[in-house]
């Protein structure tokens, strides 16, 4: 009883008994979850407003005899000529480890029934991203498990790759099978007491989409044993425009405390097409002037001030990393629309999804001759490296040489050895979803088609030798993987081991 | 009522006109708004609405609304006067008001900005802490 008396005297001894100064303001109008605001003179921008009854705004427009704010929760209940009071507040949520596991809306608070989320951090949604000195170039590998990706477009911790491609093409399975891997990582290095593996956590920032399809990543991702290192942010297509506005904000902001804190942390936004169509419904309910496509003007720096918080940075600094991974949804293939270019210009590459892939058969269907990375190279580890570098090239020259072929049958044998080649490189590359490969499988599995110890191998059974080799080298030859992944490099003894290994595997082969 | 740009653009242009050293003129709005009647110039509805809620926010601006649980006495509200003015400038209105609803103490409105000394304030101060 003594406590609840002395925490009731610590309370009102909290309070200042002087008077208190408010910047206070009317609601002149309220609608499609836009208020605007008479009064007001001391309200910031993007600052936190208080309509009462737990219902907070957020001011985004400030003109000169009133401010446009967007409303954050339900606004049916606000009414005009409604007081409303600055808080001198930014809008901020709660980052920190307590939100792994949890699905959160983008406020923060959580959605999935797990009972509050306790953390006494939290960070602001808007946040300018680091500068010049803070940042650090990026050198350690994301290994996405997927191995076209892993081998021809590789991608680095702190870098932003965008993954852009037309309605059900696998944008989507892109990322959850990055986050499986990066969950198995984690997981096995945690097994293994291995304090020289960066843990990768991730955060998957759903917008606009369905309940329905957030629901299936969730589950996918709660099976696959992923979500103990994930985050998922939703903004579903029932949310209101301006929490969809705000979601890969408040996702970047939770990621950041990662980058901050010495760890390293991977987010994918999808898709910022959505997420620009969410923008410009707001900003036309403002009433802001509509350009292209009647998005605002500024639409180009709402994209690039998000993605340019995704950074790798120095010791000094948090020795932290953000990777972003945004995804777009094209028209009809069309790269060259508004949101498309913007965003394609902000990244450091891109990973071009083609539907006319997707339906020959080839998954993930990754256009090798449009996707790049611009700085993931300087990641790739070396065994990758090794046999990885002519692989994009080899691919390009069979798509050329397939082309011709199709106009004629008289082919010299080098031709034809090419084509067979590069038949056996695309059925190497395609992968299941959901089944990410570890980067010495990768490595091993490459260099066998590269040295041509695939060639005989018909093409229809290629997938199959595959499965059955990776299988082999993970449970028989567990040695060599291992040194595979420890050394990171195929050293002369290792080729020869591997060379070996699959020479073996080729013998007891049906 | 629909207000066009040009309307608001000129309504601006007249209110700005009407100030005087930072301080609304209230001959020159008067004088303004007669005119404006006289000429009737094209969308001058929508002007003469447009100017009436910029003079409306600019008359809310520069009045002084305090309220007090008890009626004041004329040397207390000649000295919150002087401060007030003191703080804000000259050209405020003042006006007193009693609510006993606030218990005791003073609630002051200037414009948007609300100095509440009063104990219904602090109580829902208290409340909010709780």
């Amino acid at each position: 009883m003594s406590t609840l008396l002395q925490d009731i005297e610590a309370q009102i001894s909290g309070i200042k008994t002087g008077v208190t100064k408010q910047n206070v303001g009317t609601v002149r109008e309220i609608g499609d979850g836009v208020a605007k605001i008479e009064g007001l003179s001391d309200a910031m921008l993007n600052e936190m407003l208080d309509f009462g009854n737990g219902i907070i705004g957020l001011a985004l427009n400030l003109e000169e005899t009133e401010v446009g704010a967007i409303v954050l929760g339900d606004y049916t209940s606000i009414s005009e000529g409604q007081e409303v009071r600055t808080t001198g507040k930014l809008l901020q949520v709660p980052v920190g480890k307590a939100l792994l596991g949890r699905v959160v809306n983008a406020l923060g608070q959580p959605l999935d029934g797990k009972g509050p989320i306790t953390t006494e951090t939290f960070y602001p949604v808007e946040k300018i991203a680091p500068g010049i000195i803070k940042r650090k170039s990026v050198s350690q590998p994301v290994q996405t498990g997927i191995m076209a990706v892993d081998a021809m477009i590789p991608i680095g911790r702190g870098q932003r790759e965008l993954i852009i491609g037309d309605r059900s093409t696998g944008k989507t399975t892109i990322g959850v099978d990055t986050i499986i891997s990066q969950a198995r990582l984690n997981r096995a290095a945690e097994e293994a007491k291995n304090t020289e593996y960066r843990p990768l956590y991730c955060i998957y920032v759903a917008i606009g989409q369905k309940q329905s399809n957030v629901a299936r990543v969730v589950a996918v991702l709660e099976e696959a044993g992923a979500m103990p290192y994930t985050i998922i942010v939703s903004a579903s297509a029932s949310d209101s425009a301006t929490n969809q506005y705000l979601a890969p904000f408040s996702g970047c902001a939770m990621g950041e405390w990662f980058m901050d804190n010495a760890m390293d942390a991977l987010i994918i936004y999808d898709d910022l097409s959505k997420h620009a169509v969410a923008y410009r419904q707001v900003s036309l309910v403002l009433k802001r002037p509509s350009g292209r496509e009647a998005y605002p003007g500024d639409v180009f720096y709402l994209h690039s001030r998000l993605l340019e918080r995704s950074a790798r940075v120095g010791e000094k600094y948090g020795n932290g990393s953000l990777t972003g991974l945004p995804i777009i949804e094209t028209q009809a293939g069309d790269v060259s629309a508004y949101i498309p270019t913007n965003v394609i210009s902000i990244t450091d590459g891109q990973i071009y999804l083609e539907t006319d892939l997707f339906y020959q058969g080839i998954r993930p269907a990754i256009s090798v001759g449009l996707s790049v990375s611009r700085v993931g190279s300087a990641a790739q580890i070396k065994a990758m490296k090794q046999v990885a570098g002519r692989v994009k090239l080899d691919l390009a020259q069979f798509r050329e040489l397939a082309a011709f072929a199709q106009f004629g049958s008289d082919l010299d044998a080098k031709t034809q050895a090419q084509l067979e080649r590069g038949k056996r490189i695309v059925e190497v590359f395609k992968q299941p979803q959901y089944n990410p490969m570890p980067v010495e499988v990768q490595a091993a599995t490459l260099w066998t088609v590269q040295n041509g110890l695939m060639d005989d191998v018909p093409v229809d059974k290629i997938k199959d030798f595959q499965f059955k080799l990776s299988d082999y080298l993970s449970s028989r030859k567990t040695a060599l993987m291992d040194k595979i992944r420890a050394e990171k490099a195929l050293s002369d003894q290792l080729i020869a081991d591997l060379k070996a290994a699959v020479t073996e595997f080729k013998q007891t082969y049906k | 009522m629909k207000i066009t740009k040009q309307a608001r653009r000129d309504a601006r242009q007249l209110f700005r006109s009407c100030m005087a050293n930072g301080v609304l003129d209230e001959n020159r709005v008067r004088q303004a708004v007669q005119l404006v009647i006289q000429d009737k110039p094209r969308g001058y509805l929508g002007l003469l609405n447009q100017f009436h809620r910029l003079v409306k926010l600019e008359i809310a601006r520069r009045t002084a609304r305090i309220e007090s649980a008890t009626a004041l006495s004329p040397e207390f509200q000649s000295q919150v006067q002087t401060e007030l003015t003191q703080k804000y400038g000259t050209g405020l209105s003042f006006l007193f008001v009693q609510n006993p609803a606030l218990l005791g103490g003073l609630r002051i409105q200037v414009g948007g900005d609300v100095y509440n000394g009063s104990v219904q304030g602090r109580l829902a101060a208290l409340q909010e802490n709780f």
